[in-house]
């Protein structure tokens, strides 16, 4: 069945008339330096020129633009903080780009329903802030906090370093409105733990990367603060040892809230950006956390050192206070940039493998980056199985890209046959898609485009990503 | 199975900008909160990352120098550097603003403001005799030696001369060579960093020692020119020679018989650019009751040539600071940059509150027993 896929090729006047009718004349932007900045998002080496970015401030607003998009055939793609990693944000068909961050209201914070409702342009950071300031806890916390919004965790289903203890995105979506590409606007889920009327649309929008719906609201379900959290560091001499480490973490019967580990090349690159005296001769850290009350944690931790300890830390260190924890989740949050001191270019990739799986990829990774001549440090979610190799190279170096493409392939075909994924996290987007197939196989992808056409019948939303 | 990579682009360089330091941001967008632009707008246009991509756009010539977004936010960009800090991949912004100024304010270009301003600072002489008329340390004659030598400063000396007489009294004997001119950082961040890197050079000549400033933003820009160890700001010298065993008598600065309550707002090159930050806050606790502004690390919106150049967006991104001072129920703000001393006098002025601004040098000197 072929599905629709909107291709622009410029916006007619009339077109652009009626966009600066909806949202205002000064949210339209339509020349090529003020549309550059919207080219593009975190993901190197993808850029596309949108014909126009537009800004709407209400769901209504995006409702007359999506049905506008429709009725002429443009494409349309929704970016939250323009923190996307798979470049799922960027216009390659061209058409408009639908900036959400002026919807920045948070609408409800609820103690006694433990819930909170916000717009989509509301950034991480600013909800679990205003959910803190209430006593309660919005666990997801990607690396972007402070500038990726709740409309594109959502879009993304976005992960972070909780995962683990807490879940991620999905796990605290509880209802949305969303504005169809034909421009009803519906509302899923709602402010309920259980509710099984109809089939889980929330689940099915959460993830689909501005392919099937706009996002423009988020209910999210919430968790009383924690008494308190503490980290601690182990230092081992390779990331496979932190990774048999964090197997016998969790085979001895602990759920941490934190469980990331960074490899020599990444300590270092933390270490020159955050300055908090990390051992940079250590092979790999282990960063561990947990959280609850100060008994709970301190015994929790207690375990967790020793468990450590027991296999092959040759170094263990507890942070003293709250404040010494955040600082090294801070830092862990840094890798990316941090790792992009190394070399101009900086390619990320995100694959997952079950944990018991962990140690046996990473050592595939090295075995992999050494054989194509390539410079790969890797961190990640080690309790999630969640890996992030990063090969670093010059940017003119067409080579070492080459290569670093073809290591990263094999690093894809090694995850899928240790029964994992190509992404764990940051998406599918424009970088990831080749590799789809594969991990999903043709059935699937059948299903995925048939999906699509149902929400999206004019192929207009997020053209050639996502079921396309 | 290999994938092909089609969809990727590869950017090409006309080599306006140092390929090096344009290179390392990788977009990731953790500047965004930090941006006082960003904050107003909530716009990627306004923000570091944003600016970046067009100063790339500049640089492959896929955005002439000349389009009015690229003009636009290289000039709405109060190049205050609070990216700089919390950027985890070291991107150095200032020189890429100092870079993209050039290209965009270059000749004719130049706004009529800051070209003025660039040629009064040029005139050595007039300076000096502004200083003079306006009662600012004298001079003691030439540099004699490569002792701690102080520097007074172009704005300084004429519109704050009290400053540089607080800080004689605060460090009796010290060196004021005469023949000193404008370091030349009004230049750098207004389009002329040639010229501004020139007149730091000058200056560096004539204070052949270390150079004591009072002015955080002189301090960022001559460290950037001769060097760290050619450079003390104020601050962080006295932080250093004032020990335990070895500092003079300060009694508390009193208001009412009580210790005055004391708020410091951050010059943003020496807190973004050299780390300068706890010294400033550490001397006004020694004489009074410090309290912190919760926005003391953000720009006041003097920003150099910005408020003379942009009043209105200047006022727009100092209005949150003056509703916190007014709050605070404050003593006196202190500072540590004549700019931002202009710009804080004239807010406060303007919106009618009475609390006094006064230099770090001079609320020091009011601790000193007569």
């Amino acid at each position: 069945m072929p599905t629709s896929v909107a291709h622009a090729t410029g916006l007619p006047p009339a077109v652009l008339d009626r966009l600066r009718a909806i949202v205002g004349a000064e949210h339209v932007l339509t020349t090529d330096g003020d549309v550059e900045p919207f080219a593009r998002d975190a993901t190197p080496l993808f850029r596309a020129r949108p014909d126009a970015v537009v800004l709407p401030s209400s769901t209504a607003q995006v409702a007359d633009v999506l049905r506008l998009a429709t009725e002429t055939g443009t494409p349309v793609v929704p970016r939250g903080g323009g923190s996307n990693l798979a470049a799922a944000t960027v216009a390659e068909r061209g058409g408009i780009v639908l900036v959400l961050t002026r919807m920045t209201a948070v609408k409800e914070i609820s103690a006694d329903e433990l819930l909170a409702v916000v717009e989509a342009g509301v950034t991480t950071s600013t909800l679990a802030d205003a959910a803190a300031a209430r006593g309660l806890l919005y666990p997801p916390d990607p690396g972007s906090r402070t500038v990726s919004t709740v409309g594109g965790n959502v879009a993304t289903c976005a992960g972070g370093l909780r995962g683990l203890k807490y879940g991620v995105t999905r796990n605290y979506v509880l209802g949305l409105e969303v504005v169809l590409p034909t421009g009803e606007v519906i509302r899923t889920g709602g402010r309920l733990w259980k509710d099984v009327a109809g089939y889980d649309l929330t689940r099915l929008l959460t993830g689909s990367e501005g392919t099937l719906g706009v996002i423009t609201e988020i209910t999210v379900g919430l968790l009383p603060m924690p008494e308190t959290s503490r980290t601690g560091i182990a230092y081992f001499d390779s990331l496979a040892d932190a990774g048999r480490a964090v197997n016998a973490i969790i085979g001895g019967g602990t759920l941490p809230a934190t469980l990331e580990f960074l490899d020599h090349a990444c300590i270092g690159a933390v270490e020159d950006f955050a300055h908090l005296g990390l051992d940079r001769s250590a092979g790999a850290l282990l960063l561990f956390g947990d959280d609850g009350s100060p008994r709970d944690v301190a015994e929790s931790l207690e375990r967790m050192g020793s468990a450590c300890a027991d296999n092959g830390s040759h170094g263990v260190e507890l942070a003293t206070d709250v404040a010494g924890s955040e600082h090294l989740l801070a830092a862990r949050r840094c890798s990316l940039p941090a790792l992009s001191r190394l070399a101009p270019l900086t390619m990320l990739e995100d694959v997952t493998v079950p944990r018991p799986q962990i140690a046996r990829m990473v050592d595939d990774i090295e075995e992999i980056a050494r054989r194509h001549d390539v410079v790969c440090a890797t961190f990640g979610h080690a309790g999630d199985g969640n890996l992030h190799p990063t090969i670093v190279f010059d940017a003119d170096d067409v080579d070492a890209r080459a290569r670093a493409e073809k290591a990263f392939d094999e690093i894809f075909g090694r995850a899928m046959a240790l029964g994992g994924t190509i992404t764990g996290e940051h998406g599918v987007g424009a970088a990831k898609l080749p590799w789809l197939r594969q991990r999903l196989g043709d059935d699937q992808i059948a299903l995925l485009r048939r999906i699509k056409a149902a929400f999206d019948p004019a192929g207009i939303l997020n053209p050639g990503k996502l079921g396309s | 199975m290999t994938a092909p990579h089609d969809r990727r682009v590869v950017e090409v360089s006309l080599g306006l900008f140092d390929q090096d330091l344009l290179a390392a941001c990788i977009s990731c967008g953790f500047c965004l909160p930090a941006c006082p632009t960003y904050k107003l707008t909530l716009d990627e246009r306004s923000s570091p990352r944003g600016r970046i991509t067009l100063m790339r756009a500049v640089d492959s010539g896929r955005l002439p120098v000349e389009d009015p977004t690229v003009r636009e936010q290289s000039s709405y960009c109060l190049g205050c550097r609070a990216c700089e800090p919390v950027c985890p991949a070291g991107v150095q912004y200032g020189a890429l603003l100092e870079r993209w100024r050039d290209l965009t304010w270059s000749g004719t270009r130049t706004p009529p403001v800051a070209a003025a301003l660039r040629a009064g600072m040029r005139m050595t002489p007039a300076l000096a005799a502004a200083g003079r008329v306006r009662g600012a340390a004298r001079t003691t004659g030439r540099a004699r030696g490569d002792g701690l030598q102080l520097m007074l400063g172009c704005v300084e000396r004429s519109l704050f001369p009290g400053v540089s007489q607080a800080v004689t009294r605060l460090l009796p004997g010290i060196e004021v060579p005469s023949g000193q001119g404008c370091c030349g950082a009004l230049h750098a961040h207004s389009g002329g960093s040639a010229e501004g890197h020139h007149l730091a050079d000058r200056l560096g000549d004539a204070l052949p020692g270390t150079i004591l400033t009072t002015a955080g933003g002189c301090a960022a820009h001559l460290v950037n020119v001769l060097g760290r160890d050619r450079v003390q700001e104020l601050s962080e010298h006295l932080v250093k020679v004032w020990t335990a065993d070895d500092a003079p008598r300060l009694d508390p600065v009193l208001v009412d018989g009580r210790r005055a309550r004391v708020a410091l707002q951050d010059s943003c090159h020496l807190r973004n650019g050299l780390g300068v930050s706890t010294q400033p806050r550490e001397l006004v606790a020694r004489v009074a009751d410090y309290v912190e502004l919760p926005s003391a690390g953000t720009c006041c919106g003097g920003a150099g040539t910005y408020s003379l150049l942009r009043p209105d967006d200047a006022a727009a991104v100092v209005a949150p600071k003056l509703d916190e001072i007014d709050r605070l129920d404050l003593d006196y703000v202190v500072v540590v940059n004549p700019v931002c001393q202009r710009q804080l006098v004239t807010s406060l002025r303007r919106r009618g509150s009475t609390v006094p601004v006064l230099h770090l040098a001079e609320l020091l000197a009011l601790a000193l027993p007569p």
